[in-house]
């Protein structure tokens, strides 16, 4: 009699999921499903809405990457109006994305993740969380609070608040930067490169120990999908988005990403409220990519900035040019805060960056208008289409987490037919399943633009779909 | 005298009415003659990366809404610090937390002082009630008399 495993709720991620097993008659899982189960619907609230309102409507989909809406928003918003923000504020704005990226990318790796890699997966669940890093690994735990706390009043101190900031609006932002800021900001990047390379070195050391996940946790050939600039480096605001595939080479490169149902389609499963978007080239649902940090190192050249070249040669010097394992997500997350941080200097030093002239201003000149950026968790996507006074008639928004959402269900399913081995749900695959969704740092406020909390629930189903056994936290 | 060192942090859901007396108080704190020299934030709620404030600071000030109580009532008092657990998750601490935090990470607490104003309504809405409102001047005075040091919890 074939069987399913229900893990629900997950933890230590953005948002409710659950997790089902399915064994086959033989008690070997058959197959794994990654359930998002909440739903929240803005694109359908906006509808009606001005279309100047949406970057702060938008803005509230996520309470830890609110920028990235607002800039995706706001991109779009810039095309509706048919006007291009003054080069200082699409630097600010880009400003205001690479802090987004360290703080978001922080909590991931120090809140959620670093309990797991400093205890390792077989620890007592009751004490992987961050206080348990704060108790045996201080510093550790220093670093990833204080490199939150940099990115976030980095955002604070342009936006005026740290979560939803209004700042950026269509036509550039609202307001240019303060010398006084922008000194206050240079005064606390030496301390927050610091941070990093100590987590980058701990990284490395401790990464050792975990040869057997990193072979498990979604090690398969796909491809990977991220923006690059000009000249083939690592960019989170704008640029040609390129598709490599496993062995490196690039499968396509759009100069123009905005016309993404050329090249993307969104599927739809009763199971899930996450739409799973894939590459239509390879249709559905082999058409896998995966965005993100590790996709975002994979696509580029190099990142473009000293210090996170030097670690970006370093990664490929030990994983290869083209890593396969979600598992190495974690290190470049690492690497892309570093990159941020380098990159924050250079936009910073630029004495232009204090000019005055932050915002172009303009009616509705189109009815549609696309915005293209990286969230921290991957490439994001914001359409809308208006009427000629400018209410939003509708909008799709394609979203990080959906983008992953395939390889995120490949993964469980990986990992489950490692470490499942019985009808009984024991704590080391448990923790395993979980972790391997945890390293693609899924935001499902995002991707289904519901209220988040962070539980799991993990079910094991026999073949007629009864419960053989449950989980919840 | 100034009030360099102390850190007044008026804290709430801005649009959940009274829950925002927090934001008014350090409005008004912000100006405040006595309060020259002290950092003055306005946060929706405490988190982990206050602590590093708090540790360097001479005094904390905590202002935030209470749920029970006649409303606009006041309460004064101590935070003692109490050791972060596995429940505290990262979006969000109480005071004893953020004050376990402070110690455990960085190694000094000062003293920190939460005013409580019992709210009448805690409903959506970006409007203190009328008894908040009529509490707000008091709220102020009890901070100030805090900082210069002429009300002791």
């Amino acid at each position: 009699m074939a069987r399913e495993i229900v893990i629900e709720p997950v933890t230590r991620i953005e948002g409710h999921a659950k997790i089902t097993i399915q064994l086959d008659d033989d008690g070997q899982v058959a197959d794994a499903h990654f359930h998002v189960t909440q739903f929240r619907g803005f694109e359908r609230i906006c509808q009606g809405r001005p279309v100047h309102e949406l970057p702060s409507i938008m803005a509230r989909i996520c309470g830890i990457c609110p920028v990235s809406h607002l800039i995706a928003s706001a991109k779009a918003c810039d095309q509706i109006l048919a006007t291009e923000p003054p080069p200082t504020a699409v630097d600010l704005r880009r400003i205001m994305n690479l802090a987004q990226v360290v703080q978001s990318h922080a909590l991931s790796f120090f809140h959620l993740s670093s309990p797991d890699l400093l205890f390792g997966f077989d620890a007592e669940a009751g004490g992987r969380h961050l206080f348990g890093v704060l108790g045996a690994n201080p510093q550790l735990a220093r670093d990833g609070v204080g490199l939150r706390r940099f990115g976030q009043q980095v955002i604070e101190s342009l936006g005026g608040k740290r979560i939803h900031p209004a700042w950026v609006v269509p036509g550039g932002v609202d307001a240019p930067l303060q010398a006084e800021t922008r000194d206050q900001i240079l005064a606390a990047l030496p301390e927050a490169r610091a941070a990093t390379q100590r987590a980058l070195a701990w990284y490395k050391t401790s990464v050792r120990r975990f040869a057997e996940e990193a072979a498990r946790f979604g090690d398969f050939p796909s491809a990977f999908m991220g923006l690059v600039g000009p000249d083939g480096t690592v960019e989170h605001y704008d640029g040609t988005l390129r598709v490599v595939g496993a062995d490196g080479a690039v499968l396509a490169e759009r100069t123009d990403p905005r016309p993404y149902w050329e090249y993307l389609g969104e599927a739809v499963e009763p199971w899930s409220y996450l739409k799973s978007a894939y590459w239509k080239d390879l249709g559905y649902p082999g058409g896998v990519y995966r965005v993100g940090p590790l996709a975002r190192l994979n696509v580029a050249d190099r990142m473009g900035t000293p210090r996170a070249d030097e670690e970006l040669e370093d990664f490929r010097g030990r994983l290869g040019r083209t890593p396969s394992s979600s598992f190495h997500y974690h290190h470049a997350r690492l690497i892309e805060i570093l990159h941020c941080l380098e990159r924050l200097q250079a936009e910073l030093d630029d004495p232009e960056i204090l000019s005055t002239r932050v915002r172009s201003v303009a009616g509705i000149n189109r009815d549609e208008g696309i915005g293209v950026a990286e969230a921290p968790r991957g490439t994001l996507l914001h359409h809308y289409r208006v009427d000629g006074d400018g209410i939003v008639q509708w909008a799709n928004l394609v979203i990080a987490t959906g983008h992953n959402n395939l390889a995120m269900n490949r993964s469980v399913a990986q990992v489950a037919r490692h470490y499942v081995k019985a009808d009984r749900l024991t704590e080391p695959m448990l923790n395993r399943v979980e972790a391997v969704i945890r390293c693609y740092d899924p935001c499902l406020s995002c991707s289904t633009h519901a209220i988040g909390q962070m539980p799991l629930h993990l079910q094991l189903l026999a073949p007629d779909g009864s419960v053989l056994d449950e989980c919840k936290r | 005298m100034t009030a360099a060192g102390v850190l007044v942090v008026g804290y709430g859901n801005s649009l959940r009415s009274d829950d925002r007396i927090g934001w008014h108080a350090a409005g008004l704190l912000a100006t405040d003659p006595r309060l020259a020299g002290a950092r003055v934030l306005a946060q929706h709620q405490l988190v982990p990366e206050l602590a590093e404030d708090v540790s360097r600071a001479s005094l904390v000030v905590l202002v935030d809404a209470a749920a029970e109580g006649d409303p606009g009532s006041l309460l004064v008092r101590r935070v003692r610090p109490r050791p972060p657990t596995p429940a505290t998750w990262s979006h969000h601490l109480d005071p004893e937390t953020l004050a376990g935090l402070a110690e455990v990470l960085y190694g000094f607490v000062p003293p920190i002082v939460l005013v409580s104003v019992a709210a009448g309504s805690l409903a959506e809405g970006d409007r203190l009630s009328v008894a908040l409102e009529q509490a707000l001047p008091e709220v102020v005075e009890v901070v100030a008399d805090v900082v210069t040091g002429q009300h002791r919890a």
